[in-house]
């Protein structure tokens, strides 16, 4: 079973090369494929041997399906917050009103956490400045910026498959 | 094709723009932490945007797939730089910047 899903994740690594590789060299022809498969191959062995593993188990190919599906979702966040922001920055008497929060998140593992605290960083308000086990502590630039964060929670949630816990833990 | 460079030139101004608000706010903010916000957000927008312009020019190539990978690479790392900063700020209990009535309210010495 362990072995199977390892196996799985090794594949998985070495499509995911296969396709950078294609793409960087922009041709389709047989001896850069080839090429690019040793090349894969290589990089999937070097990484099982200094990682113990190809890829973070989370990592699966209904991830990567969902993937684009949460990147227009979070670029869609970014713009409207980054209009947010702007409006700030351009406003005469610079209305910020800073603090640090504590925010602590479901979402469990490394691997969600730290897509969750890209996304926090990347939309506007918000920077992830520390995490700490589920404890992640978020500079936002005014307090309503904070109630953008149980939504990108959900959002990373539904990339993950994770489900959320059920509501009595939810509004803390 | 006229209508495609309209549309280019229209994304690459956007960039500009969001570039100008990125530098506007980089010098208005008050202190680190709050100066992280426009240079890791409205830069990396603007950029997204001039690349997306780019890519608009460009039409439909190989070249447009190396754009979409650029633009993925610039997202992340650029989350991850704004947190790194932040993070060592953090850890040097560099103070941040407050409101001057909340200062007042709540460290009255």
């Amino acid at each position: 079973m362990t072995s199977g899903r390892a196996f799985g994740s090794k594949l998985l690594l070495f499509f995911l090369l296969l396709v950078f590789w294609v793409v960087l060299t922009a041709s389709l022809a047989l001896h850069e494929l080839v090429m690019g498969a040793v090349c894969a191959a290589f990089v999937v062995t070097l990484t099982v041997a200094l990682l113990g593993r190809a890829l973070d188990p989370r990592i699966t190919p209904g991830v990567l399906l969902r993937l684009p599906v949460f990147m227009v979702r979070l670029v869609w966040e970014i713009i409207k917050a980054n209009l947010n922001v702007a409006g700030i920055i351009l406003h005469p008497r610079l209305p910020v009103d800073p603090r640090i929060v504590e925010y602590r998140t479901y979402l469990p593992g490394d691997l969600p956490r730290t897509v969750f605290s890209d996304s926090i960083t990347l939309t506007p308000g918000t920077v992830t400045v520390e995490l700490k086990g589920d404890v992640l502590n978020v500079h936002c630039l005014c307090p309503y910026h904070e109630d953008g964060l149980p939504g990108l929670e959900r959002l990373v949630a539904w990339l993950f498959g994770v489900k959320p816990p059920g509501e009595v833990k939810g509004d803390g | 094709m006229a209508a495609r460079d309209i549309v280019a030139a229209v994304f690459c101004c956007i960039g500009t723009f969001f570039f100008i608000i990125g530098t506007t706010g980089l010098i208005r903010m008050p202190d680190l932490f709050t100066r992280l916000h426009p240079s890791t957000k409205c830069d990396t927008l603007g950029a997204c945007s001039v690349i997306l312009g780019m890519a608009v020019h460009n039409g439909w190539s190989w070249d447009l797939l190396k754009l979409v990978f650029i633009m993925c690479f610039l997202l992340l790392s650029s989350a991850t730089c704004g947190h790194a900063i932040g993070r060592s700020a953090l850890r040097r209990n560099i103070p941040y910047w407050k409101k001057k009535e909340e200062t007042e309210d709540g460290h009255g010495a």
